[in-house]
């Protein structure tokens, strides 16, 4: 039965996804997205405000948005939770420093009301920098152990490389039509 | 649950439907939404709660929906200025789409966010914008930086954008070379030191003409407004940009004639003496000017006013052109005035006789302002025109025949005027204008009649019976006409004593005893005095011969004149007031001035304020104008005969006695404040007071008088203020305020002064404290006062002697005086000449000692004695200071070394007056 039903959604097309890349600044949101979207590394500024493009993924459709990391742009996150489906939470794995506040950031964004039900990605992106955390450490430092009822994977990634995101977005729209 | 449910917003009412339509899928749905969300907006309803919501609908590929959001964006970025940063992503991306429409929209519309926060966000998108390969986005850009630099000047200046303008200037479109003169010319007015920031050169300049010839009309504006402020370098240079700009002035549209000839007026005033050249320009400005007479009255009325100015300035220019300013029928009436207006500036000899006829026509119009102003018309003309004299004289009695009301007495008025002009001429008019006098109701044509009749008394046989008949009403006349009965009866008295001496005495006690008005009161006294003391002195003063009167007194002053003309084709010239009178915000400009007369137009602010020590001359003077209306309670002495006492021995006299006789009921300080000033009475304090200064005259303080100074008594800080009541009215509820000003200064206690009774002098010392609010005055040393009582609230400001801010632990270690004064540069010292100085270099010191001016260490270098003196402010200012005295010479060199040099002047002034001080 599952199946036929599937089988429908699929069929009409359904909805647009809606999915939001966040993270901290210069962890590599920006070209995250448009590497889905043109498959190209695009060269990038500083996002300051956001990201918003319809990316097509096997045979789903997403709307793709990008906020940008800055301090001062993060509390207007939470403008952009509701009917969110799933979120993509890009970390820079060479920034140890910052992984901390890193931590703070995705923990206090999941508290959200709005984003209970929204799948989580985690990539550990820059994996092709000498000297970064390695998924596991990733996953260590952000305390991902902690998470309970929230479905959730993490991938190492490398934007500039393509490396890795394949994987993730193939987890993702999995889990997506599996939801429910 | 917490109570902060309640205030979470609700999920019901049209913010929310519009919310949910907003974060729609579907495209059309979302734009539908923002359409109604502009709606609500246009009408007023606040719908700022949805711009994340908007802004998130703005990165779209339809155009309408960008267009619409980026509306919504200019409106309320002001609101939500932290939100608004959002947005910026979509503008950096915006500026670089293939579109060049989308990239324009974009720059135009940043420039329209005025939020500080995200401006500098939009410099690198603004940079890429005015080298765009589309001219319409350049010439977009050019006017954004214009705007960016209202929001934030320095920006403008350090990101360079000033020189990317610049080299706009030769950009291959004339319609962005326009707008980069437009932006480049707005920079430069609004720049901070009014010095323009970007100056043009004989270069741009030639750039601009080759624009001029392709840009449309509008442009053409901005290039020759730009024109107009560009000073050529020499003659050579003025005539060229003459010559191209002259085709200029056939243009169909009235505001590039309007600049073309605002340049060419600038250009020819440099041009002066080239006599060929300017008379073919002269010839060649009239047809332009009179064309725009031909189209709708709205734009008549701004040539008019304009033409108003340029006839001032250069009468040759339409002087031939008398007949185009004659008044239609059908001219809506600010028209007509206007037109009248020139009509009399050009009136000469040679149009006079149709000027005339046309104004006659004009008298008998509907339009009462309208006859009016002809009537008055024809009185200047007979002013202006000398040999036109007798015929306006002639049409002036015909329009009296008339018997009209308003036109009768109109005709007086000027009559008047040409009897001032004329004296002894026409004479021959008055039984005419005797017979009106019945039916004069206006002050003016009353008070211009009594002159009259006053002023040919002794030709008048019944002028006692006219005066008299005045008379009987005198109360319930306007200020104006008492004056001026006041005036005629001493006059005539004067021509005709023998059986005039009753009246005059009627009028003498009506001004004097009857009325409130201090002006008639003080007139009537000084007739009184006059004629009691030395009626030939009266005779010569009251009947002396009169200074005519000029042509034109109604023509603008000419520096104004100057600055208007720059300004023609503005609003300044419409209104002929500068623009630093109407515009906000803009008083910081350099007014514009025409080149041949710059050195001319230097503000010339006369300082009036009083000083700290007023010398002696100016304080006798003072006393002198003062108003002898102090001695009204004892006003039956004056009518008494003074042998022997000219008027001014007369004044000093009761003055000085006034004075003493009031010195039974101050106190001590205040004879020495009044008195001593005079008699130069050494004060009693051992600290250095100014003498009482006249902070407020009697006849701005409606009858209050407050004299004051400053004192430090003690450490303590005071106002001492003598208050007098000259007014005809007790006064109390007296309280003081003080403005913000640079030391602080406050009003330690509310001023604690009773009720003041007329005639009777208080005096009260107001504890001051130096912990109020700071802001920096200008003089630094000026404190600006506001005094209220029962009758009204009166400001004045004064100067605080900075001594009293000298406190008592001013002095400095020897060791720290020394590393200070290394230790301040060189920069921050001042030097000054005392002058007159008396005293050995001990008592001096001893002198400064008193006043909390410390001296630290003495020297004697090569004969010069060199003293090392230290003070500090109350607000914590150290100044260190050097004196070099020689003994035997009477003047000394002052240095002055401070972190805050600014205090300098006052802290010399201190010094005179200290060191003078006995």
């Amino acid at each position: 039965m599952g199946g036929l039903l599937s089988y429908f959604r699929g069929l009409f097309g359904s909805r647009e996804m809606r999915i939001l890349i966040l993270g901290l600044d210069g962890a590599g949101k920006t070209t995250i997205l448009y590497r889905l979207q043109v498959g190209e590394v695009v060269t990038t500024i500083p996002t300051i405000g956001f990201n918003v493009e319809q990316v097509q993924y096997k045979n789903l459709k997403f709307q793709v948005w990008d906020l940008g990391g800055q301090t001062s742009i993060r509390p207007y996150w939470r403008c952009y939770y509701s009917n969110t489906d799933a979120i993509i939470y890009v970390v820079d794995s060479a920034d140890k420093e910052r992984i901390g506040i890193s931590k703070d950031e995705l923990f206090h964004m999941l508290r959200e009301e709005e984003l209970q039900e929204a799948i989580l990605v985690v990539l550990a992106n820059k994996q092709d920098m000498a000297g970064c955390m390695s998924v596991a450490e990733v996953h260590q430092a952000l305390g991902l152990d902690a998470l309970k009822n929230r479905t959730f994977q993490i991938f190492k990634t490398s934007a500039t490389k393509g490396e890795g995101l394949d994987q993730a977005m193939d987890w993702l729209a999995n889990a997506l039509q599996n939801r429910k | 649950m917490t109570d902060s449910k309640y205030f979470t917003t609700t999920k019901k009412g049209e913010i929310f439907e519009l919310k949910s339509e907003l974060n729609n899928d579907k495209k059309e749905k979302k734009k539908e939404a923002v359409k109604k969300v502009i709606a609500s907006m246009t009408v007023g309803k606040d719908v700022s709660a949805l711009f994340p919501d908007v802004v998130n609908c703005m990165q779209t590929d339809n155009l309408e929906l960008k267009k619409l959001v980026y509306l919504y964006l200019m409106n309320y970025a002001k609101s939500q200025p932290d939100m608004a940063i959002m947005a910026v992503n979509t503008f950096v991306k915006d500026c670089e789409d293939p579109n060049p429409l989308i990239r324009a929209l974009a720059v135009r519309t940043m420039g329209c966010i005025r939020v500080d926060k995200i401006t500098e966000y939009l410099c690198e998108p603004l940079r890429k914008c005015l080298k765009d390969e589309d001219p319409y986005v350049r010439k977009t850009a050019a006017v954004c930086v214009a705007k960016l630099y209202d929001i934030s000047s320095s920006l403008v200046e350090d990101q360079g954008f000033l020189d990317q303008l610049k080299d706009l200037l030769s950009d291959s479109n004339p319609m962005v070379v326009a707008n980069a003169v437009a932006a480049l010319s707005e920079i430069n007015e609004s720049s901070p030191t009014g010095q323009p920031l970007v100056e043009f050169n004989t270069n741009t300049i030639n750039k601009l003409l080759t624009a001029l010839n392709e840009c449309t009309e509008w442009g053409q504006v901005f290039i020759l407004d730009s024109l107009a402020n560009y000073n050529p370098k020499d003659d050579r240079e003025a005539q060229s940009i003459c010559e191209r700009i002259t085709p200029r002035l056939a243009h169909a549209n009235a505001a590039v004639v309007l600049s073309a000839i605002k340049v060419l007026m600038k250009l020819m005033e440099i041009l002066a003496g080239d006599n060929d050249f300017c008379s073919t320009l002269t010839k060649k400005l009239a047809p332009p000017l009179v064309t725009l007479l031909s189209s709708e009255p709205e734009v008549q009325y701004v040539a008019l006013r304009n033409i108003n100015l340029i006839v001032q300035k250069r009468p040759d220019i339409l002087k031939h052109e008398m007949k185009v300013f004659f008044v239609k029928y059908n001219d809506p009436i600010y028209v007509k005035l206007e037109k009248l207006d020139i009509m009399i500036r050009l009136a000469s000899q040679a149009n006079i006789a149709q000027v005339l006829s046309e104004l006659k026509e004009y008298a008998t119009e509907v339009d009462v302002d309208f006859v009016r102003k002809a009537v008055r018309a024809i009185g200047r003309c007979a002013i202006k025109v000398e040999p036109s004299a007798e015929r306006c004289v002639s049409t002036l009695l015909d329009l009296i025949q008339t018997k009209v009301n308003y036109v009768v007495q109109e005709a007086i008025v000027v009559i008047k005027d040409i009897f001032r002009k004329y004296p002894n001429k026409y004479e021959s008019i008055i039984s005419t204008l005797c017979e009106n006098l019945d039916t004069l109701d206006e002050p003016e044509a009353r008070a211009s009649m009594v002159w009259i009749i006053g002023e040919y008394a002794e030709r008048i046989d019944n002028a006692d019976e006219l005066l008299d008949s005045f008379l009987e009403g005198f109360a319930d006349e306007n200020a104006q006409v008492q004056l001026q009965l006041l005036t005629a009866v001493v006059k005539l008295f004067l021509k005709r004593p023998a059986h005039t001496q009753a009246l005059v005495q009627h009028v003498l006690s009506l001004a004097t005893q009857d009325s409130d008005n201090p002006d008639l009161r003080d007139r009537g006294f000084i007739y009184w005095r006059l004629l009691s003391t030395d009626p030939a002195a009266a005779k010569e003063v009251v009947l002396a011969d009169k200074p005519l009167i000029s042509e034109e007194t109604d023509l603008l002053e000419p520096t104004l004149l100057d600055e208007l003309i720059c300004h023609i084709s503005s609003l300044a010239s419409v209104y002929h007031k500068p623009p630093t009178a109407f515009v906000e915000g803009r008083s910081a400009g350099v007014r514009k001035s025409l080149p041949a007369r710059q050195g001319s137009v230097e503000d010339t602010t006369v300082h009036a304020e009083a000083t700290v020590i007023p010398n002696q001359e100016s304080l006798i003077g003072d006393l002198l104008s003062m108003d002898i209306g102090s001695t009204i309670p004892t006003a039956t002495t004056i009518t008494a005969p003074q042998s022997n006492v000219d008027l001014l021995g007369g004044g000093l006299d009761s003055l000085l006695g006034g004075g003493g006789a009031e010195a039974p009921n101050v106190s001590a300080p205040s004879t020495t404040g009044l008195l001593g000033d005079i008699f130069g009475m050494p004060t009693t304090s051992s600290m250095y007071v100014p003498p009482k200064g006249c902070w407020l005259p009697a006849e701005k303080g409606k009858g209050l008088e407050i004299w004051g100074t400053f004192s430090r008594r003690n450490g303590q800080i005071s106002m001492d203020l003598t208050f007098t009541n000259k007014a005809m009215q007790a006064m109390n509820g007296f309280a003081i305020q003080f403005n913000k000003n640079s030391f602080g200064i406050s009003p330690a206690a509310p001023l604690s002064i009773g009720t003041i009774q007329p005639g009777q002098s208080l005096e009260a010392s107001l504890g001051l404290s130096t912990t109020g609010p700071i802001q920096r005055m200008e003089p630094l040393t000026t404190l600006q006062v506001a005094v209220k009582n029962n009758v009204d609230i009166f400001y004045y400001a004064c100067q605080i002697p900075i001594q009293i801010l000298f406190t008592d632990d001013g002095q400095l270690d020897k060791r720290v005086f020394l590393t200070t004064w290394k230790d301040i540069p060189a920069a921050n010292e001042v030097q000054y000449t005392l002058n007159e100085i008396k005293g050995t270099s001990d008592t001096l010191a001893a002198k400064m000692a008193q006043n909390n001016i410390f001296t630290i260490a003495k020297r004697n270098v090569e004969g010069q004695d060199m003293l090392y003196q230290s003070l500090k402010l109350t607000n914590n200012i150290w100044v260190l200071l050097e004196l070099k005295l020689q003994p035997g010479i009477t003047h000394a060199t002052l240095s002055l070394k401070s972190r805050s040099v600014e205090v300098a002047t006052p802290i010399f002034q201190a010094y005179e007056a200290i060191l003078k001080s006995a």
